[in-house]
């Protein structure tokens, strides 16, 4: 008796997960499962795991690098492959805004002026990849070029500028005893949903990115889905320059490189998240808010290995081990699903 | 007859689709078996289950009387089961010798470049090349040759049957003839041969017994010569097919909607012009190489062009990419479907409404229910399914997909269409719809202007014919003088029949 009930429940379990997949694609169902076991594991291990506090720490400790994740999905849906200068982008961008604020134009001045350095530096990449440069050759370019400019304009120094500044508000300040920052996370990543899912743009990126040589014989141009996507992702690594900037109230151009979060480096972790999010490499299939998720898995599970005091090694181990472990998993399902062909 | 090769009683289930519902199926030695269906009747499934790509199949496979299972495609090679492929699998920087010894029992492993060439010279023989010099690149031979090299490199596994999945389909007309005879002979030296086809004039030209395939169930094979093209087509489609080609009549006494002004493609020998009328259905006849389908990528700015314009809707220009053609009313579908027709990994929908976003968009917002609508509107026009409109195209037979890939151009209410190879690797039921769809677009006053290397296509569909040979553009045919003979008089020897035309023309 009792054991038909139970295998009544398993039945319908499975049911139920079997809809699910259906629904939602394997992938994001496993994405959630596996989240499910890091989150049950971290709260039987880790006591101080499932606090209000320690949840907002991880949401917020996501949006840095989640906000340039979610730029970046737009160039690797369209097919454009990554910018391998997220991290010179924001350096550059970050010494932009320190030094006008130290000079003492106020936020509104320096944020525009900020992203209009950002504008110009993804239109650049924009056009030399939609003209046909290579991605990776075309922002490791533009990396170095970045970087050593940053480098110049600060003659490698931290430049710091005084409160009250004007934009502790996008640092430190928050809201409902919300961090702003995670609000402008949750706030852009919506809106990158929403654009990518009810706009033109958004449907011709995925379609570039699904064939580019069908996409030009449809009349949608990698040109200029280049340059639009390009300047997306450069504004947003800007964004986070200038919030982080705002935070710390100075900036360096090494910033993103050796002191920021656990592996090191702002580009590859960005990519990370990207791929996580289970992001098609090739374009064409993803979303933004995969990113998003992706950029919560990621930091839930560091904060998990900070709170079980691993220093920062096992910890860049385990990024490197999530971006293995969702490849692998994306392409067995790929293929799962094209079992008919 | 021995039948050396026996399947009964095939079941093979793709999750929630039963696939093949209880197949049987023979060829015996000597013997060329054809295997005709629609897409989608389970063919493809048959031939990876003989072949050893499907094990996962429930009945019995006996080859040679003893009942087999191959659970790889190795195995089944070895065991004397060869597949020739649809795509070539050769490498093109090595020479033909050396592909021809590629993998196999009987190569040795260290081996001088006579030895090679005298093995390869064998079965280069068998397959008809005996005059191609076995160290020859093997890029430099035709596509149709470097599909005799594969079927050669096949026969040094010494198979005793041989399947040939379409092997004409990307073929023209003289190489296909090639390949014909081939099979022809290697079926005279005893081997088995299955060979499958949308092409029925082949089937009907080679096959000794047909068996068809409808919806995953198999029929008796019947014998060739109780047979016609009626009445296989017949067996296929499960109801009788009235009329593969809508009636039509000449269209005259009307204004060009499109004049093409000594428009010259790259690639092409000379300049070419002609006019397309509204209502009309012209058919650019040419062998493959031949320019005829290059000047409808040329047309629609796909393909760059050295000089020429095209007159269209009052004015003279050339569209410098298919976008400007588009905003113009000029929509193209290339030979290709693959590689730049279809957006494979996304669903029907949004391939249906691809060229056509700005038309369900309203200040860069797509209005969902607009685009169902169009997509659905299109979708019934060409029956494909409204269900599955939601599903990857990338999961389509292919009919369906080339139902798509010339669908979705409905979204710009064309005035022009140009398409190219309309039919290629589609099945005769979706075919007719092709036509139908065309025809209607004609009737409503648009101008088709179409390509194709398939002769019965171009007698049946076009109202008027424009030839092409090598790069030049022959002659024109009207209405009342279409005939086969006359169509391949102009595309494969052109200046005998042109000058005969001289002669009795004016």
């Amino acid at each position: 008796m009792t054991g038909r009930t139970i295998s009544g429940v398993h039945n319908r379990a499975l049911a139920l997960i079997d809809r699910w997949v259906q629904k939602y694609s394997a992938l994001v169902v496993v994405l959630v499962a596996a989240f499910l076991v890091v989150f049950i594991y971290g709260m039987v291990t880790a006591p101080n795991f499932l606090t209000v506090f320690n949840f907002k720490t991880i949401i917020r400790d996501a949006a840095l690098v989640g906000i340039m994740a979610i730029g970046l999905t737009f160039v690797t849906l369209s097919g454009n492959f990554f910018l391998l200068s997220m991290k010179e982008t924001a350096a550059l961008c970050i010494i932009a805004f320190a030094t006008s604020m130290s000079l003492g134009y106020g936020f509104p001045i320096s944020f525009l002026f900020t992203m209009a350095i950002a504008l110009l530096a993804g239109a650049m990449q924009g056009l030399l990849i939609g003209l046909g440069g290579n991605p990776i050759v075309v922002t490791l370019g533009a990396a170095g070029l970045f970087f050593g400019l940053g480098s110049w304009w600060s003659d490698n120094l931290v430049l710091s500028f005084r409160r009250p500044h004007g934009a502790e508000w996008l640092g430190t300040g928050s809201l409902f005893g919300l961090p702003n920052i995670t609000i402008a996370f949750i706030l852009i990543a919506i809106a990158a949903e929403m654009t990518l899912r009810y706009t033109t743009f958004g449907r011709q990126v995925y379609l570039i990115g699904a064939n580019r040589a069908a996409g030009k014989a449809t009349g949608h141009e990698n040109l200029s889905m280049a340059i639009k996507v390009c300047i997306i992702a450069s504004v947003c690594s800007a964004f986070v320059a200038v919030a982080f900037s705002a935070q710390v109230s100075s900036a360096h151009v090494n910033y993103f490189s050796s002191e920021f979060g656990s592996s090191g480096d702002m580009t590859i972790m960005v990519i990370a998240t990207v791929m996580v999010g289970g992001n098609s490499i090739m374009g064409g299939f993803g979303s933004t808010l995969r990113s998003s998720l992706g950029a919560i898995f990621i930091s839930t599970v560091d904060n998990m290995m900070v709170l079980h005091g691993f220093n920062s090694g096992p910890r860049v181990l385990a990024v490197g081990l999530m971006i293995v472990f969702s490849i692998i998993v994306f392409a067995l399902l790929r293929r799962g699903s094209r079992a008919l062909e | 007859m021995q039948s050396s090769l026996q399947l009964s009683n095939i079941h093979r289930s793709f999750s929630a689709i039963h696939a093949l519902k209880g197949v049987d199926f023979e060829v015996g030695s000597g013997e060329i078996m054809g295997l005709v269906g629609e897409n989608g009747a389970g063919k493809s499934t048959l031939v990876k289950i003989i072949s050893g790509f499907d094990d996962e199949y429930i009945g019995t496979y006996r080859f040679n009387g003893k009942p087999v299972r191959f659970p790889t495609p190795a195995r089944a090679e070895r065991a004397g089961i060869a597949v020739a492929q649809q795509e070539i699998s050769l490498i093109p920087s090595m020479s033909v010798a050396e592909n021809i010894s590629l993998v196999g029992d009987h190569v040795p492993v260290i081996a001088t470049k006579r030895a090679l060439g005298k093995r390869a010279n064998r079965f280069l023989e068998e397959v008809g090349l005996g005059n191609v010099d076995p160290h020859m690149a093997t890029n430099r031979l035709s596509i149709g040759e470097q599909q005799l090299v594969e079927v050669a490199r096949l026969l040094s596994h010494e198979p005793q049957v041989l399947i040939f999945d379409e092997p004409t389909a990307a073929l023209g007309e003289s190489d296909s003839q090639r390949i014909l005879g081939m099979v022809k002979r290697l079926a005279a030296n005893g081997k088995s041969v299955v060979y499958v086809s949308h092409r029925l004039d082949e089937i009907f030209e080679i096959c000794d017994r047909i068996t068809v395939l409808r919806d995953g169930e198999g029929q008796e094979p019947r014998k060739t010569s109780e047979l016609n093209v009626h009445s296989l087509v017949e067996l296929m489609l499960g109801r009788e097919l009235t009329n593969m080609f809508p009636a039509h009549a000449p269209v005259t006494g009307r204004k060009p909607l499109l004049e093409v002004n000594e428009l010259w493609p790259d690639g092409a020998l000379e300049p070419f012009s002609f006019n397309a009328l509204p209502g009309e259905i012209l058919g650019l006849a040419g062998q493959l190489g031949s320019g005829s389908g290059d000047v409808l990528s040329a047309i629609a700015g796909a393909r760059r062009s050295r000089t020429g314009t095209i007159t269209f809707g009052g004015r003279s220009f050339l569209p410098k990419s298919p976008k400007e053609a588009i905003a113009a009313g000029i929509a193209y579908c290339s030979d290709d479907r693959k590689l730049d027709g279809l957006f494979l990994g996304r669903p029907i929908r949004e391939n249906m409404t691809s060229p056509a976003l700005s038309a369900i968009a309203r200040f860069g917002l797509l209005t969902l229910p607009g685009e169902r609508r169009l997509a659905r509107g299109n979708a019934e026009k060409f029956t494909v399914d409204v269900e599955r409109l939601g599903n990857e195209v990338g999961l389509m037979s292919g009919g369906n997909q080339q139902k798509v890939a010339l669908g979705k151009w409905l979204a710009i209410r064309p005035k022009v269409m140009l398409v190219n190879e309309p039919t290629r690797g589609v099945d005769v039921g979706a075919r007719a719809e092709i036509y139908r769809i065309l025809r209607d677009l004609a009737d409503g006053g648009a101008a088709i202007v179409f390509a194709s290397t398939d002769l019965q296509e171009m007698v049946g569909l076009a109202d008027r014919i424009v030839t092409f040979y090598r790069g030049m553009q022959i002659g024109e045919i009207q209405f009342e003088d279409i005939s086969a003979t006359k169509i391949l008089e102009q595309i494969t020897q052109p200046f005998g029949a042109a000058h005969a035309a001289q002669a009795s023309g004016t």
